[in-house]
């Protein structure tokens, strides 16, 4: 008998999952010790997608640190860049005008919906159930066409600002999207007539990757995640931010904790959203779209130099006296259009001059002016009508101080105050934090991203632990993770 | 009581009642409107505004707006715009396409309106410097894509922020009602 069990001996074998496997969502390895078909150890490692989002954050202005976060969270982007508009502008102590907030709270829940929607359909494909993910998708559809209506882009959006929004919302917007909201609460029991009560679906989620609620807080759960096992945190409620104060909604939890409840979770959550788009929709006040700070908005266009007073039928002049000679001009100017030596006053070639007035926006000392409507005059013509900078036209001189203003944005960055925060948003798929410290130059000195998937990616080996090879697949499922913002 | 409800599970676990539900559903599906787009026979309509390959702009005598400032190279986050100047003019002005993120941050930066976004998303080829932009092929986008109103229209409508984004504009959407 001892003979028999030493060469029948079970031994776990190591198993790799992933990275590229069709459910691990994303480039996720897991490596599975497994007795049988009997998970005894899981080990997830992630970074198989990390293109170091947070470093490249601190070799940019905060403007242009934008479009990074789009990059994070692709399935709902939206969420992610008003998450880190919100902190840039709570960090600087920027208002953001009541339209813009109701604008940012419409399109973060519609990317709420959108999340949900891809996620219940990628879930119920990998668990088997194929239907639901082609209806998920016609709705999905829609939605990102509405992105598209409001910013030109389906997916990766970049649509929000620092203060504000980029572009006022459509009449057919408000009429396309009320539709869509009419229209959604119908869909649902769809996907639920499918999947609800369908005895495989059952099988294959109650019971599977039960947390208790205590054990759920421990390990850092947050979003639907952690209200599938009965907690009732939500951002949106406890601190709210944007327009969530004036709206009503409610918080749907789970009793069990187990993966039918956080999919029952979310398909309150998608109902819960559509209303706070109707309540925001009905709600939305006429009123600026943008906060005016002139460090952290460009500037308004057709208040500019170009559009009131185009630059190519004006002479830039550099007036002698005033000349120190510092090199500034002559080291900005794209063209090399201005010649001189150190110290001595310098010229400008007019024929070489692109008329592009960064000249102009580099002078500290008053130097540099404009000849109205002197394109093509003989130098000498330009030294008699040139006035000192601060004696031209006023109006031109206004447009030109919003030019400078523009230019010192874009070439130097904004001038910002010293300080750090922590800003935590309600994405769909949890507390998506931002850490900003800020050292008083136009970049912050630390950006670092609290992304709720990382951490939902670490409670899989107490989830899958002692169940089945299968539901190591459902349980990748249910605590949502996308791994371009797990790995950044 | 009980035994009601005992008769019915036995009759929904024997009659596979909720998956005859779910099989009534993509039986009604059968007969409505299919909502998928046959692609390369059938179009997207794109909405205006799409950010897709890029255009120079000309004004109204046919000139490229662009003065060769270089604002847009500073701001593009991915860094794939690159500027020249030679003797008063634009040598040279090329975009890397592959690089492109397509944010649109070269357009607001603009501020001489001289760079947009196209609908043009169909530009794949088979060589790396098939849809590398230089200078002539992005002034030909805009005589493709964007000449005549739609430029306009561009302009009015996507190129901000604009002065009436920081106050309240006469014309706002505002909900009006069920239809």
């Amino acid at each position: 008998m001892e003979l028999v069990e030493k060469i029948f001996e079970t031994r776990e074998l190591n198993v790799n999952m992933g990275p590229q496997h069709p459910a691990t969502h994303g480039v996720l390895r897991l490596v599975l010790d497994i007795d049988g078909e009997t998970i005894v150890k899981v080990t997830p490692y992630v970074g198989y997608l990390h293109r170091g989002i947070e470093k490249l954050g601190e070799s940019m202005s905060y403007f242009q640190a934008l479009p990074l976060t789009d990059r994070m969270d692709y399935v709902s982007a939206m969420a992610n860049n008003i998450g880190y508009c919100i902190a840039v502008e709570r960090l600087f102590g920027i208002e953001v005008p009541e339209r813009a907030k109701f604008i940012r709270t419409i399109v973060g829940e519609m990317a709420r919906i959108a999340n949900h929607l891809l996620w219940l359909a990628t879930h119920a494909l990998d668990i088997g159930a194929m239907t639901v993910f082609l209806y998920c998708f016609r709705e999905r559809e829609w939605i990102l066409e509405l992105f598209e209506m409001i910013c030109g882009a389906r997916l990766t959006v970049t649509y929000p600002r620092i203060g504000g929004v980029k572009n006022d919302v459509p009449a057919e917007f408000l009429d396309s999207l009320w539709k869509f909201t009419e229209e959604f609460p119908t869909r649902i029991p769809e996907y639920e007539t499918l999947i609800d009560q369908n005895r495989i679906w059952l099988k294959r989620t109650k019971g599977i990757g039960v947390i208790s609620a205590e054990e759920a807080v421990n390990w850092g759960l947050t979003g639907p995640t952690l209200r599938g096992s009965g907690v009732p945190y939500d951002i949106r409620k406890h601190m709210p931010y944007d327009a969530y104060d004036k709206v009503d909604f409610e918080v749907p939890i789970g009793t069990e904790g187990d993966t039918y409840d956080r999919y029952r979770c979310r398909m309150m959550e998608m109902r819960q959203s559509n209303n706070i788009i109707r309540q925001c929709i009905e709600k939305l006040p006429p009123g600026p779209i943008m906060a005016e700070t002139p460090n952290f908005t460009l500037q308004p266009k057709d208040k500019m130099m170009p559009i009131t007073h185009p630059t190519k039928e004006h002479a830039f002049y550099i007036i002698e006296k005033a000349c120190k000679g510092c090199g500034m001009c002559l080291r900005a100017c794209p063209a090399k259009a201005i010649f001189g030596e150190k110290k001595q006053p310098h010229k400008i070639k007019q024929d070489l001059c692109l008329g592009c007035a960064t000249c102009y926006v580099t002078c500290k000392f008053k130097a540099l002016t404009i000849v109205p409507g002197g394109k093509g005059f003989p130098e000498e013509k330009l030294a008699e009508l040139a006035v000192p900078p601060d004696k031209v036209p006023e109006d031109i001189k206004k447009a030109q101080e919003y030019l400078v203003k523009h230019f010192e944005f874009i070439k130097r960055g904004p001038k910002v105050p010293q300080g750090d925060i922590y800003i935590a948003t309600e994405v769909p798929k949890g507390e998506l934090g931002f850490y900003f410290i800020s050292d008083g130059s136009g970049k912050p000195y630390r950006m670092r991203v609290r992304a709720p998937s990382f951490v939902h990616a670490g409670v899989l080996p107490r989830l899958c632990v002692g169940h089945l090879v299968a539901d190591v697949i459902a349980n990748i499922g249910t605590i949502d993770i996308v791994l371009g913002e797990c790995d950044r | 009581m009980k035994t009601k409800e005992t008769i019915r599970k036995i009759v929904k676990t024997i009659f596979f009642i909720e998956i005859i539900k779910g099989l009534a559903l993509t039986l009604k599906r059968l007969f409505s409107h299919a909502v998928t787009i046959q692609y390369p026979v059938e179009r997207r309509k794109i909405a205006p505004g799409f950010r897709g390959q890029h255009a120079l702009a000309k004004d109204v005598e046919g000139k490229a707006k662009c003065v060769g400032c270089g604002l847009c190279a500073t701001i593009c986050p991915s860094q794939c715009i690159s500027v020249g100047r030679e003797k008063g003019k634009v040598s040279r002005y090329e975009i890397d396409t592959l690089r492109c993120i397509f944010c649109g941050f070269c357009v607001e930066a603009c501020p001489y309106g001289a760079i947009v976004l196209t609908e043009n998303y169909e530009y794949s080829g088979y060589k790396k410097e098939d849809i590398y932009l230089t200078r002539e092929k992005l002034l030909f986008n805009w005589d493709k894509f964007m000449a005549g109103k739609k430029g306009e229209e561009y302009f009015k409508r996507f190129w901000r922020p604009m002065s009436e984004d920081f106050e309240t504009p006469s014309i706002q959407a505002i909900w009006r009602g069920r239809h």
